[in-house]
């Protein structure tokens, strides 16, 4: 047996492993170092990043399907002790859910309805895509996520991705058949937000190790603002598109609130691209201020909160009369879709005056209405 | 065995060190989240790079670590060349040391391993908070350098039994 640690000179080691190359390599990489940070996203660099993460993706994936076998393998034998509990839990979560899906149906109804009006214009068409995620790179300053999709899918720089819950991040580099997700919580990750019930618009910007926090911008100041209330992408600047759920604030400073996340990046695994074609996303005769403003004629007490849900969420007895209040009554807890009704509702002031007095009636009337112009 | 196949052989067993730091690599790109992702994955790359300058840099030469320095930063989406860089440094720090090191306890090694851990550590927070312009928050990167040292006296004597029983074998 040999002694470990003497001189070998065999296989790739047979030269000696010289200093003059080591200092060499490390005048190399401090160069590359200065001008990859003066330099910042200097092609050369981005299409070197590009095609390695491009060339290993396969692999990644290859290695990343058994990572995940093993923790949802993990994960089930930790729900099978748990599993009377969620059970409850899933029970009451979907008694709620109906009510939600009730109120859903129709809020379709009434978009239809609008639909149908001069004034309207339909969003963009989206073009989600589906993907996985193949690499979590666990450097800790840096936060992102790698997927299995790339320019070959239609993906670009910009998207933004969404899993079940709400905004992961945002789309900042694209190979082939991979992307890089530059994730909430990175240093660098600016996101437009607004605050719907604080009417507040901000920036959300990633904190390393910690949340993200959103800096106002424009809107009333900090002291309409409590946590608990929703925090969606405001479609500011064109960057992504508005009303992607993106999380609740939490606690509130003199110049910034942070935000509680409504995506866990512990379980994020497949997540979906939004490629908008935001070209269509002109509201130029409708400046940004009026899309929110028209909360401000809410109808009867917006401030209810959330004893009034759930009163009118166990009435049963008339589901339909309540369902249109309910969602502007409580913009903090309104189901996704419930900002294309809000596009609608800005086109036509007349929109806000629906009431408590059932919905298909003024549904017809605005209908009417919308004829008559 | 033909000399052919020995060659090979030999080949491989040098290209070792090397394909675990790659391994390593991988490892950090990929989405292990340990601990419901509470815990960051030790870099096990630098402890790679630190166990082979110290016993046997020669199986681990400077080109073999600027390749696994220069593919973590592509991975990580951080400033590239940073990580070749520590790693390197840490390489060309330690192989100067090489004398005190070798025979010694191996729990002599391993607080020289703290002092390049927090060597590296200390120059991965200073260059990126200079990238950034402000000051990066400290505590994360302190757990996953505190992983790290952690995880040494295991893999050292994975990599030592390794080093001597495979591929320092003729």
């Amino acid at each position: 047996m040999q002694v470990i640690g003497r001189e070998q000179r065999v296989g790739l080691g047979r030269k000696a492993n010289s200093k003059a190359i080591l200092l060499l390599l490390i005048l190399v990489s401090a160069l590359l170092l200065l001008s990859s940070l003066y330099a910042a996203e200097a092609s050369v660099f981005k299409r070197a990043r590009q095609s390695v993460v491009d060339a290993s993706a396969p692999l990644l994936e290859m290695l990343a399907e058994p990572i995940s076998m093993v923790q949802d393998m993990v994960g089930s034998v930790s729900d099978y002790f748990s599993v009377l509990e969620q059970n409850k839990a899933l029970r009451e979560e979907n008694a709620e859910l109906r009510q939600w899906m009730e109120e859903a149906l129709q809020l379709r109804r009434t978009v239809a309805a609008f639909e149908r009006l001069d004034g309207y214009r339909a969003p963009p068409d989206a073009r989600p895509i589906n993907a996985f995620v193949i690499g979590e790179p666990s450097d800790v300053y840096t936060q992102s996520m790698l997927l299995n999709a790339g320019a070959l899918d239609q993906v670009a720089v910009g998207n933004a991705v969404v899993d079940d819950f709400g905004l992961v991040g945002r789309v900042v580099e694209t190979g082939r058949r991979s992307a890089r997700v530059l994730l909430l919580t990175d240093a660098q990750s600016r996101v437009p937000v607004y605050v719907e019930a604080a009417e507040l618009e901000g920036i959300l910007i990633g904190r390393p190790g910690g949340r993200p926090v959103i800096s106002y911008t424009r809107g009333k100041p900090a002291d309409a603002l409590k946590p608990g209330q929703r925090v969606v992408t405001s479609g500011a600047g064109g960057v992504l598109p508005p009303g992607l759920p993106v999380g609740v604030v939490e606690t509130i400073a003199e110049t910034e609130a942070s935000v509680d996340l409504h995506v866990n990046y512990v379980r994020t695994r497949l997540v979906r691209v939004i490629n908008y074609d935001l070209a269509g996303l002109e509201l130029d005769d409708s400046p940004p201020g009026d899309f929110y403003d028209v909360r401000d004629e809410k109808p009867n007490g917006a401030s209810d909160g959330p004893a009034a849900d759930d009163a009118s969420a166990s009435e049963g007895a008339e589901p339909d009369s309540d369902a249109l209040t309910t969602i502007s009554a409580r913009p903090d807890n309104a189901v996704p879709g419930a900002a294309s009704a809000a596009v609608v509702q800005a086109s036509s002031n007349d929109a806000a005056s629906i009431d408590a007095s059932g919905i298909d009636t003024s549904v017809g009337a605005i209908a009417a209405e919308g004829a008559g112009n | 065995m033909s000399e052919r196949a020995d060659v090979i052989k030999q080949f491989a067993k040098g290209l070792t060190p090397t394909l675990l730091g790659l391994v390593g690599v991988a490892m950090l790109a990929l989405p292990l989240r340990l601990f419901e992702g509470t815990a960051p994955l030790p870099l096990i790359p630098l402890l790679i790079v630190f166990f082979w300058s110290i016993y046997a840099p020669d199986y681990l030469p400077a080109p073999s670590i600027f390749v696994i320095g220069l593919l973590q930063d592509l991975y990580s989406g951080g400033p590239i060349g940073l990580w070749a860089l520590i790693y390197l440094g840490v390489q060309y720090t330690f192989i100067n040391q090489r004398s005190y090191f070798l025979g010694r306890e191996q729990r002599v090694v391993w607080v020289g391993f703290m002092f390049a851990t927090a060597l590296a550590g200390a120059a991965f927070w200073a260059m990126t908070s200079l990238a950034a312009g402000n000051p990066m928050p400290l505590r994360p990167l302190a757990l996953q350098l505190i992983l790290t040292i952690a995880a040494y006296p295991v893999l050292a004597i994975a990599f030592s039994h390794l080093q001597r029983r495979v591929i320092a074998q003729r």
